[in-house]
């Protein structure tokens, strides 16, 4: 008697359980269709005929024609311009982190007159859109010589990308106890050592999405590119503009053409970024 | 984790160092164009068109006017520039006609540029500001399947607006779906419907009547063709994408946006010229040009390139590369595009139409183009998407439209009748 009703008392449980699972899956394989039939498309189409990509209904194995992208990689400057493009970024990230950082790090620790006041004005940044700064900036820039240089560019960018990695920085090193640091001092660290051997790795995965953030600012942000860059156009200013009105099979190609470097990059850095989220080492 | 700290140190320092590695001089000209935009065409501009000329040409071009714009007012405000020389439409020039080098000296040989295109160049003034470049217009476009339901009697090659609604009903009742597609997308080029065709083939006016009775009726056949017109049609840009999948059997598009389809598949379609209304069969040429700027770092190089886009046989290799027509005098070849010849035939057709009524690009609107253009937008939006009382709408509408037109001064153009000072709506 006793058995029949702990089974049955179980198998609700077990019901729920499972129940739960099946929902628990479905949210995921949702997510998952979500962020991999568009690309998964991209790439069909990409590697698709003229034909097959007007075609309808639409073929989901790829052609295996090569045309499409074989004509980016053969049109002019495309290799130049995806060099400037991960320049721009990689210095546009390396910036705004040396900058970003410490700010937050000095937001978050110490007490200073008009604290407030310059979280504001960092988000402040954002509030004026590109259009409106480009004339005065590319005039400043042809002036002084920054004209047409990766660095002048990723100085822009870093400026669209500081607000994020100081206020990512700022959370994370708020999330981290002073005491932590104090211990280190008390154990013979200087404040240096204490920061560099003791918060410096707890926040480091933090620094990785920051990072993460300011290399695709960089990468997707079009109007300063196209107006600052002329021989050094990034690839986005490149391609981007005239893509919209370009034929859909080679929107297809292009698009992968674009996408592909940032995945690359997101891929390589995704050790970083699970480790923020407690999977470390995979 | 101690292990990425010094591997992100190094990558980080990695990064640094190519920074030094910026940008070295280069004396290529830099053709800084609004044309030509879509990959393949600047392909064929830079592979077949100026690889002839004998000093490298940087051709760049962007279908964004921003940046176009920005760049090239950043290098006249700075007082120096890399730009070489200029590629837009005649209305692009306008804003920036006092920064622009006369280029009426320059010598283009026994070439005979079309006169009219010519006086457009100099926009107003005594110097030649721009010089012709190439020319196009907007045309109609049909899958030869549409044909079979043409209505009784109707004449593809002289359609009236009345029998385009007809042949729209039509294929949407029997086919099940609406079949007629119009370019209403944000890159879409239905603004020019509206001032080169609609309205003249209506009112024989683009402004002056913009609230007439005749311009209501214009609006209300609209909207009847828009019943039958596939609603997806508020995302189309380029007709020939729609084309060549077949969501759309009927279209009308720029010369250009059609080409691909008319390449790709010459057989399946045809191009035929624009319907007409009660004042005729209003059209609307397209005209590109060249400049140089007050800041181009050669302007003999930059005149040269000038002169060497005008042979005859440069327009014609541009023609092939862009699908717009010469502008100068030139016999053409008869192993042409299939684009070419087909849009070609329709273009004479309309061109040559006994009720043909060509309009201009609009003159002398300078910065307010855009607001113009806004205005024609605006209304399309508001009668045929949301519905509201047409009376009503284009009185508003013809209130900005006056500001817009006071504020800039403008004279009338065709096909409104020439005014002294500023065109009015009456």
């Amino acid at each position: 008697m006793t058995a029949v009703t702990a089974t049955e008392a179980a198998r609700p449980a077990a019901d729920i359980r499972s129940r739960g699972r099946l929902v628990f899956v479905t949210v995921i394989v949702i997510l998952c269709v979500w962020v991999l039939v568009p690309i998964y498309l991209l790439a069909i189409n990409a590697f698709s005929s003229p034909d097959q990509v007007n075609a309808f209904p639409k073929s989901f194995v790829p052609g295996f024609e090569t045309d499409n992208i074989n004509f980016f990689l053969g049109f002019a400057g495309v290799g130049k311009a995806l060099f400037n493009s991960i320049l721009v970024a990689g210095i546009t990230m390396v910036l705004s982190i040396l900058l970003g950082a410490p700010a937050g790090y000095a937001l978050s620790r110490f007490d200073f007159h008009g604290k407030d006041t310059f979280r504001v004005l960092v988000l402040m940044t954002r509030a004026f859109p590109l259009p409106l700064l480009a004339l005065p900036l590319a005039v400043m820039f042809i002036r002084t010589g920054l004209d047409d240089t990766a660095f002048g560019l990723a100085l822009v960018h870093t400026t669209l990308a500081l607000p994020f990695a100081v206020l990512i920085t700022f959370s994370l090193f708020s999330g981290i106890p002073v005491e932590l640091e104090e211990a280190a001092w008390t154990l013979g660290c200087t404040r240096f050592q204490a920061f560099y051997k003791v918060v410096l790795p707890l926040i480091l995965p933090g620094i990785a999405a920051s990072a993460v953030f300011a290399f695709v600012i960089s990468w997707n942000e079009v109007f300063a590119a196209a107006v600052l860059t002329i021989e050094n156009r990034t690839l986005t200013a490149f391609l981007l503009q005239s893509l919209d009105v370009s034929p859909l099979h080679l929107k297809f190609a292009g698009g992968a053409v674009l996408v592909a470097p940032a995945l690359i990059f997101i891929f390589v850095v995704r050790r970083y970024l699970f480790a923020m989220w407690g999977i470390a080492n995979r | 984790m101690k292990a990425m700290i010094p591997r992100l140190t190094s990558a980080v320092l990695a990064a640094g160092a190519v920074v030094g590695t910026a940008a070295t001089a280069n004396a290529d000209i830099l053709f800084w164009s609004t044309q030509a935009a879509p990959l393949e065409e600047t392909q064929a501009m830079r592979e077949q068109v100026l690889s002839g000329f004998n000093e490298t040409v940087d051709y760049q071009a962007t279908d964004d006017r921003g940046p176009w714009l920005t760049r090239i007012e950043a290098e006249l405000e700075a007082g120096s520039g890399t730009i070489g020389l200029l590629g837009a439409l005649h209305g692009e020039f306008v804003s920036l006609s006092d920064n622009l080098i006369d280029m009426s000296d320059i010598d283009l040989g026994d070439v005979t540029v079309n006169p009219t295109f010519q006086e457009l160049g100099k926009l107003g003034t005594d110097e030649q500001k721009y010089l012709p470049w190439m020319q196009a217009t907007y045309i109609m476009a049909a899958n030869r399947e549409a044909l079979d339901y043409l209505p009784e009697g109707a004449d593809v090659n002289a359609l009236t607006y009345d029998e385009l609604i007809e042949w729209a009903r039509v294929m949407a009742e029997e086919t099940g779906s609406p079949k007629f597609g119009f370019p209403a997308g944000p890159s879409g080029l239905k603004h020019r419907f509206f001032q080169g065709y609609l309205y003249p083939s209506y009112t024989d006016s683009a402004v002056t009547k913009f609230r007439s009775p005749e311009a209501e009726e214009a609006w209300n056949k609209f909207k009847e063709l828009w019943e039958y017109t596939n609603p997806a049609s508020t995302g189309y840009g380029f007709m020939q994408e729609q084309l060549l999948t077949g969501d759309v059997w009927v279209a009308w598009d720029h010369t250009a946006r059609l080409a691909d389809a008319f390449n790709q598949r010459p057989d399946d379609f045809v191009a035929f010229p624009a319907p007409a209304g009660p004042t005729g069969r209003g059209f609307m040429p397209v005209i590109a040009g060249f400049a140089i700027p007050e800041t181009a770092p050669d302007v003999e190089a930059a005149k040269e390139l000038a002169a060497y886009m005008l042979r005859p046989e440069t327009q014609i290799a541009t023609l092939e590369a862009t699908n717009f027509f010469p502008v100068v005098e030139v016999d053409l070849p008869d192993d042409m595009p299939d684009s070419v010849r087909l849009s070609g035939t329709a273009i004479a057709a309309m061109s040559g139409a006994d009720d043909a009524n060509p309009s201009l690009l609009p003159v002398g609107l300078g910065e307010n183009n855009g607001k113009f253009n806004q205005v024609f937008n605006d209304t399309f939006e508001r009668i045929v998407l949301a519905g509201q009382d047409v009376r009503t709408v284009l009185d508003e509408q013809a209130d900005v439209l006056r500001d817009i037109m006071e504020e800039s001064g403008a004279s009338c153009w065709a096909p409104d009748e020439p005014s002294e000072g500023a065109c009015p709506v009456e």
